[in-house]
């Protein structure tokens, strides 16, 4: 059954396999540069403090003018985001839907293996290699973007980082193709791939429904899931230097970095004033106070001015330190969503007791059953 | 003898139509059973039940004793060929055996290979390729090759050629006289059935219009011709299954094990497709002996 699942499914991985390969090339390419870049910065050589951010800050923004840094950077988390749903489309949705399409399962199922092995060991051959691959691509990236992540985690209280390199461990994309998350994805696409065909019996549909829910569900995570995994954390921020700090955008008075939490994901941020009601902008008498300075930063003593309005930041986050927990459950519903959706496969695929006919009156007469012939054909 | 098909009121519906209904039936083992009908009659659905592709909505089934595809064991006493005989078109000759011999542990490697150098098939040639006629021979070769007890064909000359028809019925003959298997096949060319089969089974709106051995059919059956007579005078023990009428002759089909004694009736044979014909225009109320018009209207 193996050998079986593998001959099928032979063109399609070698196809996935000759693409992470030259992937593979273009990373191992360019990847020592890189290195070789980061080793000179002087990140290597500071000794912690602004020395360090600062180096730190000017090899992002050195690498970010640097071609192929922001495109490669950019493509391999492209890709670690697409491969999953590539996966689902053209591994998993093909896998029942074809054999009920071609009707070739009348002849799979009545060889000398239960429907439930065959079915057993398709999933789990193809699904383990989906994940396979699409971890690999991740860990082969990680290796490849290592100097970017160092820099960037010791730039988080730097603000105004240089894009692309901007996202945190915990941001959207960064968080989705880095670490084990991978593999949740790659499970769930593949499986949602091949529940859909066995559901939908046939191919193209089947393909289209995949990717549809797949991106949904990609674009669905971070937004509404992903932030309460865990139960966010909330602080409120006052005194003058935070007002004064980087750490505030200016025209909307939101949080880019929380004080003592480098790195942390901020999920929503807004100034207060003394009675509790938002503040989005200055207020009129701070920013008067010191005429004429409009521009970056905000204006001089306009910090002290607000604190001394009683005007606070409060700030609901992530911490960077809850990355691995955050990875851990991420990737356990991706897994247990991947399980459902098998299990779906096999109840579908396997023989369905229907219900005994509740009364003879229910059987008609003969003449409807022979008037549909299309019906009784089907299989 | 004991029965490789029985059913008891045995039925299959799809959403609200029901494909089979109410079917009992019990088919001897040793034969080349003949499984005929309309198209609509239920034969590929009750084919289907007895590979255990579907599972029946109401009733009971039992395929050489056991559920059908309860589990290896079955399966590999039961050998298939299903309508158009669908094969991997990505995949050679070569792999199908290949395939055969990995999932059937009673494969006989031997026999299909012998099978396919007979047959002239290229083992490197991708079946999708194949044509129709190849494409059941290599079909058939993976359902022989397994060894099973009970081969089940549904409809499996349909969609040929008539040389490659009458290749694949001598081939299959073949192979059933090699091996000792018995066979269930369906179609609704009595033509083809009348070279291959010794028993025959008429079914008709899900039920059995008739089923018995060929011989024995032929030998019981007799067409009557002769001046008008109501069909109801006939001494009893002579079955009418069509009658027919102009203004001065009568037309009969009867069935009576005995002897015609009747001088007024020319008797002569009836043919196993008259026979057919005769049973499925009974049923459906025709009397016109143009049954086989009836037959084309229905496909």
């Amino acid at each position: 059954m193996i050998w079986l699942t593998w001959r099928q499914a032979r063109g399609q991985a070698v196809t996935a396999a000759a693409a992470l390969a030259v992937f593979a090339v273009l990373l191992a390419v360019t990847g020592p540069h890189l290195a070789s870049l980061y080793a000179a910065s002087g990140i290597t050589s500071c000794h912690g403090g602004t020395p360090c951010d600062t180096a730190a800050s000017h090899f992002l923004s050195r690498l970010a003018g640097t071609s192929p840094y922001p495109v490669v950077y950019l493509l391999g988390i492209a890709l670690i985001l697409v491969v999953p749903a590539i996966i689902g489309m053209f591994w998993g949705a093909p896998l029942i839907a074809r054999e009920l399409e071609t009707r070739t399962f009348t002849l799979a199922w009545n060889q000398s293996i239960t429907r439930t092995r065959w079915l057993a060991v398709k999933l789990a051959a193809t699904g383990l290699a989906a994940m396979a691959i699409t971890e690999a691509l991740s860990l082969t990236y990680a290796w490849w973007a290592d100097p970017i992540g160092k820099a960037r985690d010791l730039a988080a209280s730097v603000p105004g980082l240089a894009h692309p390199f901007t996202g945190g461990p915990l941001s959207s994309w960064v968080f989705a193709t880095s670490g084990i998350t991978p593999l949740g994805y790659a499970a769930f696409a593949f499986t949602l791939g091949t529940a859909a065909g066995a559901l939908i019996r046939r191919t193209v549909p089947a393909m289209a429904i995949t990717l549809a829910i797949f991106a949904a569900v990609q674009v669905a995570m971070p937004l509404w899931i992903r932030p309460h995994l865990i139960p966010p954390e909330r602080t409120v921020v006052s005194g003058p230097s935070f007002f004064e700090s980087a750490g505030l955008s200016v025209g909307t008075l939101q949080a880019t970095t929380v004080p003592g939490q480098p790195s942390a994901w901020i999920l929503s941020s807004g100034a207060i004033n003394a009675a509790g009601q938002p503040v989005s902008t200055i207020p009129a008498p701070c920013l008067s106070s010191s005429a004429g300075a409009v521009g970056k930063g905000a204006p001089p003593n306009a910090g002290a001015c607000m604190a001394s309005r009683g005007i606070r930041e409060a700030i609901t986050y992530q911490p960077a330190s809850r990355y691995w927990p955050l990875q851990w459950i991420e990737t356990a519903i991706f897994l247990a969503l991947a399980l459902a959706l098998a299990g779906c496969c096999f109840w579908r695929t396997g023989r369905r007791r229907t219900r005994r006919a509740q009364s003879p009156s229910a059987t008609p007469r003969q003449d409807t059953v022979a008037a549909s012939p299309r019906r009784g054909s089907r299989a | 003898m004991s029965a490789v098909i029985e059913t008891s009121g045995l039925g299959k519906r799809y959403r609200r139509l029901w494909a089979l209904a109410d079917c009992t039936l019990s088919i001897p083992a040793g034969h080349v059973v003949g499984l005929v009908g309309p198209n609509g009659a239920g034969k590929t659905t009750l084919l289907n039940l007895a590979v255990g592709l579907i599972a029946p909505t109401a009733g009971t089934i039992e395929v050489l004793g056991g559920a059908p595809a309860a589990g290896q064991a079955q399966l590999a006493r039961v050998g298939f060929l299903a309508q158009d005989a669908p094969v991997y078109a990505g995949l050679s000759v070569a792999d199908h055996l290949r395939l055969g011999a990995r999932l059937n542990p009673g494969w006989d490697a031997g026999l299909a290979r012998g099978r396919v150098g007979r047959l002239d098939l290229d083992p490197g040639q991708k079946a999708g390729t194949l044509s129709g006629g190849q494409r059941a021979q290599l079909a058939l070769t993976l359902a022989v090759a397994k060894r099973p007890e009970l081969l089940v064909l549904d409809e499996p000359v349909a969609s040929l050629d008539p040389l490659a028809r009458r290749e694949f019925l001598a081939d299959l003959m073949e192979a059933v006289a090699e091996q000792d298997l018995s066979v269930v096949l369906s179609s609704h060319l009595v033509a083809d059935l009348e070279r291959v089969c010794d028993y025959l089974i008429v079914l008709l709106g899900s039920r059995v219009r008739v089923a018995g051995p060929v011989d024995e059919l032929l030998a019981t059956h007799h067409l009557l011709t002769g001046p008008y007579r109501d069909p109801g005078t006939l001494p009893a023990g002579q079955q009418v299954i069509t009658a027919s009428h102009t203004d001065v002759q009568t037309t009969l089909l009867v069935r009576t094990t005995g002897q015609i004694l009747d001088p007024a009736w020319t008797v002569s044979e009836v043919s196993l497709e008259d026979l057919v014909l005769a049973y499925m225009s009974q049923a459906t109320g025709r009397r016109d002996r143009g049954g086989r018009r009836h037959l084309e209207v229905r496909k």
